[in-house]
C-alpha cells in the first residue's frame, strides 16, 4: 500500500466515507416516511429528495415484525401429473393417426407404457423421436420377451429435474401472484432446494388469513370485454368514484369490489371493473393499472383448461392452451359469436391478459398471440402467461412446514435491546483501547467508528436484511477489529523494544502482523459462508453481516488505520506519540 | 521481509520484550487433563441428559404470550388443562418486566393447528389483555433436515478451516487446530446440556462463529511458531520455540480475548431474548476457544513434529 502515497489514500477513504454517508442518508432521515406522506398530501417531492437514493436499510422480519414460512410442494403429485399430462400428449399428437391403439399408460413407478402392433415397434420409436422427444427426453427400454407388445418408455433425470424445477418455479410463481393481488407488498418468496420455499410476509397481523390466501388456488376466468364505453368514458367514471370513495391508488379486491358497488349504475348491464396491474422490478408497487370492462358471465374458466404451454409459431414464441370437453365446447361457442372483440384473462378479478379473438375455435386447441417485443421478452411474457393460466390448476398442493410469526412490539423491543447492546459494546471497547493503547487507541477507535458505518452502508446498498443476529455479528465484528488493531499495536511495540526508529516501527508492526491478520479472518470468513449457504430467514442475516464485517475490518484496520500512522508521521510532533503504542 | 526482520535476542530466559517465558509446554498434561475433564462431562451429560433442542431442530409450537399485569404463571397452566396436547410446557419468558410473559411450548400434532388453539383458550380465558407476541411452528419434517443440516455444517466448516490451514501453515499444524476446534465445540454444547438451554438455530450459528474466533487465535500463535522456526537459531528445541511463541502473542491474545468477552457479556445482559443465550453460548466459547488455542492446539502440534521430524516447516538456510 506504500506505493501511494498517503495523501491520495485519504482522499479515498474520504470519498468512501462520503459515499456510506449518502448511502445512509434516507435511513436516517426517514425518508420513505417523508415521501409517503408528501404523496398523501398530494405535495411535490422537492428536489433535494430524489437527490438521495430510494433504498432504506432493510430489517429483518424478526426486528419490522411478520410472518416468515416455509411452505412444501408435493413434487410427486406434481410428477404424477405431468406425465398424465405426457401420456395424453402421446396419445394425441404422436400417435393418434397411425396407432390408434396405443394406449399410453402411466405406471406407477413413472414409467410409460404403449400397446405396440407387431412389427410396428420401430416405426413407432421413429414416430417419438420424430415429434423431437428425443434421448434427453425419454429413454426408450429395450424389448422384452416377457411382454413384447409393449413399448415401455421412461422419462430421463434431466426431464424431471425441468419439471421439479419448473414445479417449484410456479409454486413459488402462484404463491408471489396471490399474495400481491391481495395488495400485500414487500413480501419475498425464495426457492429454497429440495422442493421448500420460503414466504416472508412483514406485518402480518393474522397468519392464518395469509397461509389461507397462498393455500388457496385463485379463480381463472375468461370474460369477454364490453365495449360499448370507451377508454375516456370508463377513465372518467373511475376518477370521480374514486375521489367521492377516498381509494387512492389501492386496486385490492376490496377497493376494487367497493369501486364497482358504487359504480354498479353507471355500468352498462351485467359488467363490471376489472384491473390490469403492472408492477416495478425491484419493489413490486404499482405502476400501471389499466381498466376494463367485462361481463359478469363467465362461460369458460380455470378448471376447463387441461393444459397450457409455450409454443412456437413462424420462430415466435405463442402460448398454445387445450380445454377438456365441456371447456372446448364453450370456448367454441364464446369465439363463434365474439370474433373481433377481446377476450379477458381474469384471475382473482385481476386482468392478467386480453387477447383479441381471431377466430373461431372450436378443437379445444387456443392459441394466444404475443405482442410485439425482442425473442427474449416474448418469451419471457408467454412463459408468465402460461403460469397464469396453469394456475387453476395449480398441479402440486402446498403444505406449511414451519411458520414463525414476530409481532410488532416484539420486533421493536428487539431493535431497541440490539442496539443498546451495540452501543454498550461499543462504548467498552472504546474506553478500553483508549486506556491501554493511548494514541493508537485512538486512530483504532476512529477506524471502528468507519469500519461500523462502512457495514451499514453496504448492507444498505445490496439490501441485504438486518436481522437481530445480524446485530449480534455487527458487535463480534467489533470484538474483530479490536483484534487486528491489537495484534498491529502489539507488534509495534515489540519492534519498539529493539530500538527501531519511529518509521521502522510502524513499517514493521504492520508487515508483521499482516499473516496473521489475513489468516484469522479468512478462516472466520469461511464459517460465515457456510452459514449463509446453510442458514435461512435471521441466520443468512447472521451470515451476511459477519462477512460484510469481516472484509470491512481487514480494509479499516490494515488501510484505514495506516492512512492516520503515515499522516502522524509527517509531524514531528506526534511522531513521538506514537511510540507512547 | 527478511531484510526488515529483527534480530531477536534470545538470552535464556527472557524474549525480546524482557518478558519471562511462559512454560506452557513443561505443563502441558495439567492443562491437556483439566480440557479432558470437562469434554468427557460434556460427553457424559450429552448422553445422559442429551440437549435440550429448540422446535426449530424438532419441530413443534413454541408461543410467547403477553398477559394482563398480575397473571402467575400457574393461571396459565390451569387455563390450558384439559387440552390433549401431550406435554405443555409454560415458562415465564424474561421475567423481569413488568407484563407477564409466558412461552408455551407443544409438540406438533400432524392435522392439528395446535397455535391456533392455544391462542383461542388464551384468550377466551384471558380476555382483552392477551397478546400472541411471537409463534414459531415447525415441522417434524423440518427439523429433522435442519438436525442433519446443522451436523453436516459443523463438519463442513471444520474440514474447511482443515484445508486452509494445511495449505496456509503445513498438515503438522492442521490437526491441531481442527482438535482444538472440536473441544471448543464440545464443551459449549457441554454447556447448553447442563444448564437445559435450548439448542436454536442462533445456537448453531454461536458455534460456528466460536469456530472461526477460537481457529483465529490458533493461527495467531501458530503464525508466531512459523515465525520463530524460520529465524531462531538452531539450537533452540521445539518446545521452547513453541513457549517462546506462546510468550510473545500471550497479551495479544489476552487483550482480544477480553474485548470480544466484555463485548459477548454486553450482549448477553442487554441484548434480550433471542440474544441472551447467543451471548451464553459465545461466552462459554470464547473461554474455552481462548484455552484450546493456547493450550491445546500447541501441543499437538509439537507432538506430530515429533512423530514426522522431516515434515513441515524448516529454518531458512
Amino acid at each position: 500500500m506504500s506505493f501511494i502515497s498517503w495523501k491520495t489514500r485519504l482522499l479515498i477513504l474520504l470519498a468512501l466515507i462520503i459515499a456510506s454517508l449518502y448511502q445512509l442518508a434516507p435511513t436516517f432521515l426517514g425518508l420513505k416516511d417523508q415521501k409517503t406522506a408528501l404523496i398523501a398530501a398530494k405535495k411535490d417531492i422537492p428536489w433535494y429528495l430524489s437527490l438521495l437514493p430510494e433504498q432504506e436499510l432493510n430489517l429483518g422480519l424478526d426486528l419490522r415484525g411478520g410472518l416468515y414460512m416455509e411452505l412444501s410442494v408435493d413434487l410427486e403429485e406434481a410428477q404424477r401429473h405431468q406425465l398424465n399430462l405426457l401420456a395424453i400428449d402421446l396419445s394425441r399428437y404422436v400417435f393418434k393417426d397411425k396407432f390408434p391403439d396405443s394406449a399410453p399408460t402411466v405406471l406407477d413407478d413413472g414409467l410409460i407404457r404403449i400397446t405396440v402392433k407387431a412389427d410396428a415397434r420401430q416405426a413407432m420409436i421413429d414416430a417419438l423421436r420424430d415429434a423431437s422427444y428425443d434421448d434427453r427426453v425419454l429413454t426408450i427400454l429395450p424389448a422384452s420377451n416377457e411382454a413384447p407388445n409393449t413399448l415401455i418408455i421412461k422419462p430421463t433425470d434431466d426431464y424431471f429435474t425441468t419439471l421439479h424445477n419448473d414445479t417449484l418455479e410456479q409454486a413459488s410463481n402462484a404463491v408471489r401472484n396471490r399474495i400481491d393481488r391481495y395488495g400485500v407488498s414487500e413480501a419475498g418468496v425464495s426457492k429454497l432446494g429440495s422442493g421448500r420455499l420460503a414466504v416472508e410476509i412483514p406485518g402480518v397481523k393474522n397468519p392464518e388469513q395469509v397461509i389461507d390466501i397462498i393455500r388457496r388456488t385463485g379463480k381463472l376466468e375468461f370474460r369477454l370485454v364490453d365495449n360499448s364505453l370507451d377508454g375516456d368514458q370508463i377513465a372518467g367514471l373511475i376518477a370521480t368514484k374514486k375521489t367521492e370513495l377516498g381509494l387512492s391508488s389501492e386496486y385490492d379486491r376490496d377497493s376494487v369490489k367497493k369501486l364497482n358497488a358504487a359504480l354498479k349504475e353507471a355500468l352498462p348491464k351485467d359488467t363490471s371493473l376489472a384491473f390490469e396491474i403492472e408492477r416495478t422490478r425491484d419493489n413490486k408497487a404499482i405502476k400501471k393499472a389499466t381498466p376494463y370492462l367485462v361481463t359478469n358471465k363467465v362461460t369458460v374458466s380455470g378448471d376447463m383448461l387441461s393444459n397450457a404451454k409455450v409454443d412456437s409459431n413462424n420462430g415466435s414464441p405463442i402460448v398454445s392452451m387445450s380445454f377438456n370437453k365441456i371447456g372446448a365446447k364453450n370456448f367454441g361457442d364464446l369465439t363463434k359469436d365474439n370474433i373481433g372483440r377481446s377476450l379477458a384473462i381474469v384471475l382473482d378479478g385481476v386482468v392478467m391478459s386480453a387477447p383479441r379473438i381471431n377466430s373461431a375455435i372450436t378443437g379445444g386447441e387456443a392459441m394466444i398471440e404475443l405482442g410485439m417485443g425482442t425473442y427474449e421478452a416474448l418469451q419471457r411474457e408467454a412463459k408468465d402467461l402460461t403460469l397464469i393460466l396453469r394456475e387453476g390448476a395449480l398441479p402440486a398442493s402446498l403444505t406449511v412446514e414451519s411458520k414463525n410469526l414476530i409481532g410488532p412490539s416484539l420486533g421493536q423491543e428487539s431493535i431497541d435491546a440490539g442496539l443498546k447492546s451495540l452501543l454498550l459494546a461499543a462504548l467498552i471497547i472504546v474506553v478500553f483501547m483508549m486506556f491501554y493503547y493511548r494514541i493508537g487507541g485512538v486512530v483504532a477507535n476512529l477506524a471502528l467508528a468507519i469500519n461500523v458505518l462502512f457495514i451499514f452502508a453496504i448492507l444498505c446498498l445490496f439490501q441485504a436484511s438486518l436481522s437481530l443476529p445480524g446485530i449480534a455479528g455487527i458487535v463480534l465484528t467489533l470484538g474483530m477489529a479490536v483484534d487486528a488493531n491489537v495484534l498491529i499495536f502489539e507488534r509495534m511495540r515489540e519492534e519498539k523494544i529493539m530500538g527501531k526508529t519511529v518509521e521502522a516501527v510502524v513499517g514493521a508492526g504492520y508487515d508483521n502482523a499482516m499473516s496473521a491478520i489475513i489468516d484469522g479472518n479468512l478462516t472466520t470468513l469461511i464459517s460465515g459462508l457456510v452459514l449463509f449457504e446453510f442458514g435461512t430467514g435471521p441466520i443468512k442475516g447472521f451470515a451476511s453481516t459477519l462477512m460484510i464485517g469481516i472484509v470491512t475490518t481487514m480494509f479499516t484496520a490494515i488501510i484505514v488505520t495506516r492512512v492516520f500512522y503515515d499522516w502522524m508521521l509527517t509531524r514531528q510532533s506526534l511522531k513521538k506519540l506514537i511510540l507512547s503504542v | 521481509m527478511n531484510e526488515t526482520q529483527p534480530i531477536k535476542i534470545i538470552s535464556g530466559v527472557t524474549t525480546c520484550k524482557g518478558k519471562s517465558i511462559l512454560p506452557v509446554m513443561a505443563y502441558k498434561w495439567g492443562f491437556i487433563g483439566i480440557s479432558i475433564f470437562f469434554m468427557l462431562a460434556s460427553l457424559f451429560l450429552l448422553a445422559t441428559k442429551g440437549l435440550n433442542y429448540g422446535v426449530d431442530f424438532v419441530g413443534g409450537t413454541k408461543n410467547i404470550y403477553r398477559f394482563a399485569e398480575g397473571t402467575k404463571i400457574d393461571d396459565v397452566r390451569s387455563a390450558l388443562e384439559g387440552l390433549d396436547f401431550g406435554d405443555i410446557q409454560v415458562i415465564a419468558f424474561e421475567q423481569d418486566r413488568q407484563i407477564p410473559q409466558y412461552l408455551i411450548r407443544v409438540k406438533s400434532i400432524s392435522g392439528v393447528d395446535v397455535s391456533q388453539i392455544l391462542t383461542d383458550r388464551l384468550v377466551k380465558k384471558f380476555p382483552g389483555k392477551t397478546e400472541l407476541v411471537s409463534q414459531e411452528t415447525v415441522g417434524p419434517k423440518v427439523g429433522a433436515d435442519l438436525q442433519k443440516k446443522a451436523i453436516a455444517s459443523v463438519s463442513l466448516t471444520c474440514l474447511l478451516i482443515l484445508i486452509y490451514t494445511g495449505f496456509r501453515f503445513d498438515f503438522l499444524f492442521a490437526p491441531g487446530a481442527i482438535i482444538a476446534l472440536f473441544h471448543d465445540v464440545l464443551i459449549s454444547v457441554g454447556f447448553f446440556a447442563f444448564f437445559g438451554k435450548e439448542f436454536t438455530l442462533p445456537i448453531l450459528a454461536a458455534l460456528l462463529t466460536i469456530l472461526g474466533f477460537s481457529v483465529n487465535d490458533t493461527i495467531v500463535v501458530y503464525d508466531r511458531i512459523r515465525e520463530n522456526i524460520k529465524h531462531l537459531p538452531k539450537h533452540i528445541s521445539a518446545s521452547r520455540i513453541v513457549d517462546i511463541s506462546l510468550t510473545e502473542t500471550f497479551s495479544r491474545t489476552i487483550i482480544t480475548n477480553l474485548t470480544v468477552l466484555l463485548v459477548v457479556v454486553a450482549l448477553f445482559l442487554v441484548g434480550g431474548g433471542v440474544l441472551h443465550d447467543f451471548a451464553f453460548c459465545m461466552i462459554v466459547g470464547v473461554i474455552f476457544g481462548t484455552y484450546s488455542s493456547i493450550f491445546i492446539a500447541s501441543p499437538i502440534y509439537l507432538w506430530l513434529q515429533k512423530i514426522f521430524p522431516n515434515q513441515g516447516i524448516k529454518k531458512d538456510v
